[in-house]
């Protein structure tokens, strides 16, 4: 057989398996795609060196379905011959590194011992003080929190959980969905988030789909982050959800001082949803025209900056210290607690508007990096 | 030409005319793009294709999914990400006279190669890789920021074949295709 009778039958029992898996038959799309790593894996040995292009390509496909085969073992022992191979096509080389972490992240998740949704988040932080491998531990810690927070809304709007402002998720969700954080292979400073599967088979709605958590979160991250505020609208209908990740992907954003920017991808994905510090300013934009009121002028508001030292959701105030001045703010509106709450004891600005001589009315919070 | 006076844009039986193609994968790209045409629009439907800086308008006729349908493309992003291949293979046939030759994997997902009607493909030396994206309720704007997204992706990407973006805002009922690069 030729390399285009192996390919060929390789693309049929691919796009068979494909089929199958949006059919819900994993065990027959697992079998399809074996069946097509092994055809194309033989048409990758028939492919003649010189067509650098060709051959690039299908050694990334070969390993690809070997991937989806759940055959880690044998795509990782592909992907290494190939990276051997100095005559393999750059795009091919980075393509293979990539889905050789993607197989250390699996290998991984199977060594943990526990059933993970399919479907992962890899985070890159870059640039600023930010160096290969390494981060400010503040800085880290604060995306790591915001993108857990996330996860949860993501959940609990799928789900169909009405709008929570004040606490953290039920301990079920907690429990049920936990987060977990996966080293990745430096560049950077990288790692990715896995979603644990609820033991309990019914947790989710009936017509949501867990493996798409992640691809949700990426989709919600990358409208958040746009100007388009019509592809947000759509996905997150509900307002109070829309501003609450709104306010969630602005705490991700750089703004350019401790780093660059940040990247999220689906494992694998050479194309990221990027968050650099021109969309922490378009999230703005898109917050002040919907948290200040039409009769409020640019003038009329305020700006205290200094820390936010005490905050009490349901009394509905906050105070912010600056050289040992208190300034309380009132009227925290939809300010909810995931957001504002990691905030506490941090530099913080607070727009505001005056209501009265002694009183501030609340507009907006965001982290002075 | 059909009632309307515009020429069709035919997204039925893609695999009779694109060789790469299944009946059945066929067959989903058409139920998921008649999904997401039907969630703004009535069949038929005049859509606006901008291609490499000329534009022309086409027919699309669809049929209106029924309860399984509708349930089986439930998600909003594989069925607007599939319906968007289906409407954008069709319309670089009409507008380029490419279709699809050939599939390769990726970790995600796969890319579509495309290549001029008739070619044999015996390889992948001069296929070109067709970027695909869409947008469900975004105006203009929207598809045109995306195709310029899809575009700087692309250049950024680590590919060295030729490529082809193409983005469908399907409540625009707008197609924007462009091609990226000659060779890298």
């Amino acid at each position: 057989m030729t390399w285009a009778e192996l390919h060929s039958q390789s693309e049929r029992l691919a796009i068979e398996a494909h089929v199958a898996l949006k059919s819900r038959d994993t065990r027959r799309a697992l079998d399809l795609y074996r069946q097509a790593a092994d055809f194309e894996a033989r048409a990758l040995t028939l492919v003649d060196p010189s067509k650098v292009r060709t051959r690039g390509i299908t050694a990334v496909s070969a390993v690809a379905l070997w991937f989806k085969a759940e055959e880690y073992g044998r795509a990782e022992q592909l992907a290494y011959s190939m990276l051997a191979d100095s005559s393999i096509a750059s795009f091919a080389v980075e393509e293979l590194r990539n889905l050789v972490q993607a197989i250390w992240t699996e290998g991984s998740k199977l060594r943990a011992g526990v059933t993970f949704i399919p479907g992962q988040v890899m985070v890159s932080v870059k640039g600023g003080e930010v160096v290969t491998g390494g981060a400010p531990l503040d800085l880290i810690v604060d995306r790591v929190q915001t993108i857990q927070a996330m996860f949860y809304r993501t959940i609990e709007f799928l789900n169909g959980a009405s709008h929570r402002r004040v606490g953290r998720p039920t301990r079920e969700l907690q429990e049920a969905c936990r987060p977990w954080l996966f080293q990745s292979a430096p560049g950077s400073y990288q790692f990715s988030v896995a979603i644990q599967k609820p033991v309990q088979p019914d947790f989710f709605k009936k017509d949501i789909q867990p493996e798409q958590i992640a691809q949700h979160f990426l989709e919600i991250v990358r409208a958040s982050s746009g100007d388009d505020t019509g592809e947000l609208e759509r996905l997150v209908p509900d307002e109070t959800y829309r501003g609450t990740f709104l306010k969630l992907a602005r705490n991700l954003a750089p703004s350019g001082k401790a780093f660059e920017r940040i990247e999220f991808r689906a494992a694998g994905e050479a194309h990221p949803v990027t968050l650099g510090v021109e969309s922490r300013l378009s999230i703005n934009q898109q917050l002040r025209k919907k948290s200040t009121p039409p009769t409020v002028t640019d003038e009329d508001q305020e700006e205290i900056r200094g820390i936010l030292r005490a905050l009490h959701l349901d009394k509905d105030w906050l105070e912010v210290v600056d050289a040992n001045v208190t300034t309380r703010i009132v009227g925290l509106q939809d300010a909810v607690d995931d957001v504002i709450g990691p905030m506490v004891n941090r530099s913080v600005v607070v727009r505001a508007v005056r209501a009265g001589r002694n009183e501030l009315k609340f507009l907006d919070i965001e982290l002075a990096e | 030409m059909n009632e309307s006076g515009k020429s069709l844009l035919q997204l039925e039986s893609l695999h009779d005319r694109h060789p790469g193609l299944t009946a059945s994968l066929s067959g989903t790209f058409y139920e998921s793009a008649s999904v997401c045409l039907n969630r703004h629009h009535e069949s038929p439907v005049v859509m606006t294709i901008a291609c490499n800086g000329r534009s022309s308008k086409k027919s699309v006729e669809f049929a209106k999914p029924d309860a399984r349908v509708l349930n089986a493309w439930a998600n909003d992003i594989d069925t607007t990400e599939s319906g968007a291949y289906g409407v954008s293979l069709a319309a670089v046939e009409v507008e380029e006279h490419l279709v699809a030759v050939r599939r390769a994997e990726t970790l995600t997902g796969a890319d579509w190669y495309v290549a001029p009607i008739g070619t044999r493909s015996d390889d992948l030396e001069t296929c070109i890789r067709l970027e695909v994206s869409g947008i469900d309720a975004g105006g203009r704007s929207a598809v045109e920021t995306r195709l310029r997204q899809k575009i700087e992706q692309t250049k950024r990407g680590t590919s060295n074949l030729p490529a082809i973006a193409s983005v469908v805002g399907f409540k625009e009922k707008a197609i924007a295709i462009e091609k990226v690069s000659d060779d890298k």
